[in-house]
């Protein structure tokens, strides 16, 4: 007889709605009042120092994410590959433009607001990808906004201090320049407060990641891939200390009462790279029936940032700029991923190839066969995108992680 | 009549195909069948017929292992596995030595690493389109107007194969008019076509590999693939005997393996 298992809900999730409520209602009101600016700002930074200049920050890759998880994407990237972004580029940047253009977005459904608001300011960091500095000149063009950023140093094995001066150089002049444009001057005790708060956010969020690490693991991946928002979104600002303690307390609560986010935990998996936003209920259901819980990703540790201690809040900034496991090299990633495989107790590893997004994808140059080697798990790769499903066949997916979990399954035999 | 029928069903995109062995592993039944739009119907086809073949009927099926991309719709089966556990698991009982196996199907190709004790290692699947799938060499020889042995046929015929060097089937059609305009010859032509699939099957397949088993319903039906293949693999191939029927073998096997005497069984009739 099979017994229906049920997964168990987190609790923290109704407050969770609330506060993204919140968040985006309080963005469309500052949008259309003359006294208040908004920005909008790349996921990884700088967003500290455009809220200590009283910036309202919003971040349109989460606006990307969102069209793919509400699987309105496709409806939104020919209309930007008709006016010549590339439809292998990013699918976050086409979708979003194409959604832009065509005048559809998820947060009328979600917020009953219009779309994204109105920029005064973007601001970009290229330590993930160029692609967002081109994303953001489209926006600067349509809404006749300025549009600066700064560009540290990539694809570091060791970071050094010439690194780091360098970005942190980077960044006070992205200050001088936003107070020029502004004619305000930057508030220093706001933005040490605005850093203080995100790294105290960033390792409330490392420590409910960390929580993964017991077994039966009481969060998996795609539970962190909504969870993660406030760390996000809300970085800098009271809300998401507040979120992630509270989130915490229930990881705790549901570690000790060993209460699994997947019911039948068989096989510990890391998952690398993107998520596929279009698919994740399907997968993450797939994943759930399969016995297989994805205990760690660098995905949701990207904004799990070091601690700020105190002192000079550029300094810090640009340390978490250049430190983060996207802008590192393969050498790197290789160490900092078989670490985690060990501190995870991970039974196999899947790389999403994300097609229209190189920079974080990790099994192009042979990373995912290396590691296969080095460490002896089972590894796959499969093809897919973050957005736009036609690279993505939801047939041969399944089957790849069927036979992933037979691989598994021999292994234990 | 007999009775402790093991039977393996493989539901594949482009054909579904049926084994049927008694409980010492001999083989008394198989067919095939396009899979069409009603897998039920393929299904149903596929094992009245093998049954037939038997001389057995439902009631006498102990164990069903159904494999493939539609091996869900096997509504009696007892066991569902994937298509690259059940090729593995034949090509490897036809030949013990095999330890990579290309399979190369009408939607999709594959590659699958076994160890000494048949454990799956690695596996990998064509990128997600045709390139390198029978589908590729179906569309091509329906653009040239002809049936898919057709092809296979004057490709056999080939003194010095054209390069063919689209990935992309639509590309590829362009590739294939451009070069009959120059009046490169059809036998030629057709050839290039198999040795850009062999290409692409070379390029899942680390060079460290010795030998490869091949199977799928492409190698079957075409020589001049199994042609091309020993070329791009330096003649480093060994040919299931009935390469299209691996995969339902392999199934076969496996539910010979369930040891169903000591399971439940589900009602087969
Ligand atoms: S990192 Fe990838 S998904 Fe994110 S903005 Fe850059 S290209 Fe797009």
């Amino acid at each position: 007889m099979t017994i229906a298992v049920k997964r168990v809900p987190i609790k923290a999730r109704k407050r969770l709605q609330t506060l993204m409520h919140d968040y985006f209602l309080n963005l469309d009101a500052a949008a259309t009042d003359s006294n208040r600016n908004v920005a909008w700002c790349t996921s990884v930074g700088p967003c500290e120092i455009l809220t200590a200049f009283g910036y309202e920050v919003y971040f349109p890759e989460n606006h990307g994410a969102m069209l793919g998880a509400r699987k309105i994407s496709h409806e939104c990237i020919p209309a930007a590959v008709a006016i010549g972004y590339s439809a292998e580029s990013c699918s976050y940047m086409t979708s979003d433009i194409g959604s832009a253009l065509s005048g559809v977005s998820p947060l009328t459904e979600a917020f009953g607001i219009s779309g994204p608001p109105k920029p005064d300011l973007l601001c970009y960091n290229t330590n993930q990808c160029r692609e967002v500095q081109d994303w953001w000149n489209f926006f600067g063009r349509r809404h006749n906004a300025p549009v600066m950023g700064i560009g540290p140093p990539t694809h570091l094995d060791l970071v050094t201090e010439a690194h780091t001066d360098f970005v942190r150089n980077e960044l006070s002049q992205l200050i001088t320049r936003i107070e020029s444009q502004t004619g305000t001057k930057m508030d220093w005790a706001k933005l040490e407060e605005a850093v203080d708060k995100s790294s105290k956010a960033s390792s409330l969020w490392r420590k409910v990641l960390d929580t993964a690490q017991s077994h039966p693991s009481p969060i998996t991946f795609f539970d962190g891939l909504i969870h993660m928002a406030p760390v996000i979104l809300m970085r800098g600002s009271q809300h998401a200390i507040d979120y992630y303690t509270l989130l915490l307390a229930e990881m705790n609560e549901r570690t000790n009462a060993k209460e699994a986010a997947v019911t039948n935990e068989r096989f510990r998996i890391y998952w690398d790279g993107m998520p596929v936003w279009p698919k994740v209920r399907e997968m993450s259901e797939k994943f759930f029936d399969l016995g297989l819980c994805v205990a760690a990703s660098t995905y949701c540790n990207s904004w799990a940032f070091e601690e700020y201690t105190g002192g000079d809040p550029l300094a810090w900034m640009a340390k978490t700029s250049t430190k983060i496991f996207i802008n590192r090299d393969e050498t790197f990633k290789q160490k900092f991923l078989l670490d985690m495989c060990k501190q995870f107790d991970i039974d196999g590893m899947i790389f999403h190839n994300a097609r229209t997004c190189p920079n974080n994808t990790n099994s192009r140059f042979g990373m995912a066969q290396r590691l296969r080697d080095e460490s002896g798990l089972p590894v796959l790769v499969f093809d897919g995108d973050l957005s736009d499903v036609r690279f993505f066949s939801t047939a041969q997916t399944m089957t790849n992680i069927e036979t992933f979990v037979e691989q598994l399954e021999g292994r234990c035999r | 009549m007999r009775e402790n029928l093991f039977i393996g069903i493989d539901v594949g995109s482009s054909a579904t195909k049926c084994v049927i062995l008694d409980n010492t592993g001999t083989w008394l039944g198989h067919h095939v069948v396009s899979s069409g739009v009603n897998y039920a119907d393929a299904i149903d086809t596929v094992v009245s017929h093998a049954l037939l073949q038997a001389e057995g009927s439902k009631k006498d099926i102990a164990y069903c292992v159904s494999t493939g991309y539609g091996r869900k719709h096997v509504t009696f089966s007892d066991r569902f596995v994937t298509e690259i556990t059940a090729h593995a698991r034949g090509a490897r009982e036809w030949n013990p030595s095999v330890r990579n196996i290309i399979d190369i199907g009408g939607q999709d190709t594959k590659y699958i690493r076994i160890d000494d004790n048949g454990q799956l290692i690695d596996y990998r699947m064509n990128a997600k389109c045709a390139a390198g799938t029978g589908t590729f060499l179906e569309s091509i020889a329906v653009k040239l107007g002809m049936t898919l042995s057709e092809l296979d046929e004057l490709a056999l015929k080939s003194t010095a194969p054209t390069l063919v060097n689209s990935y992309c089937t639509v590309f590829a059609g362009t590739e294939v008019i451009e070069r009959i305009k120059e009046g490169q010859s059809p036998e030629d032509i057709a050839m290039g076509l198999f040795h850009s699939i062999a290409s692409r099957v070379k390029e899942m397949i680390p060079c460290s590999v010795e030998t490869v088993g091949v199977t799928g319903g492409v190698v079957e039906h075409c020589r001049a693939l199994v042609i091309a293949l020993e070329e791009a693999l330096s003649g480093a191939i060994i040919e299931a005997p009935m390469p299209q029927h691996a995969g339902a073998y392999g199934a076969a096997l496996l539910a010979l393996e369930s040891n169903p005497i000591f399971e439940s069984k589900v009602d087969h009739a």
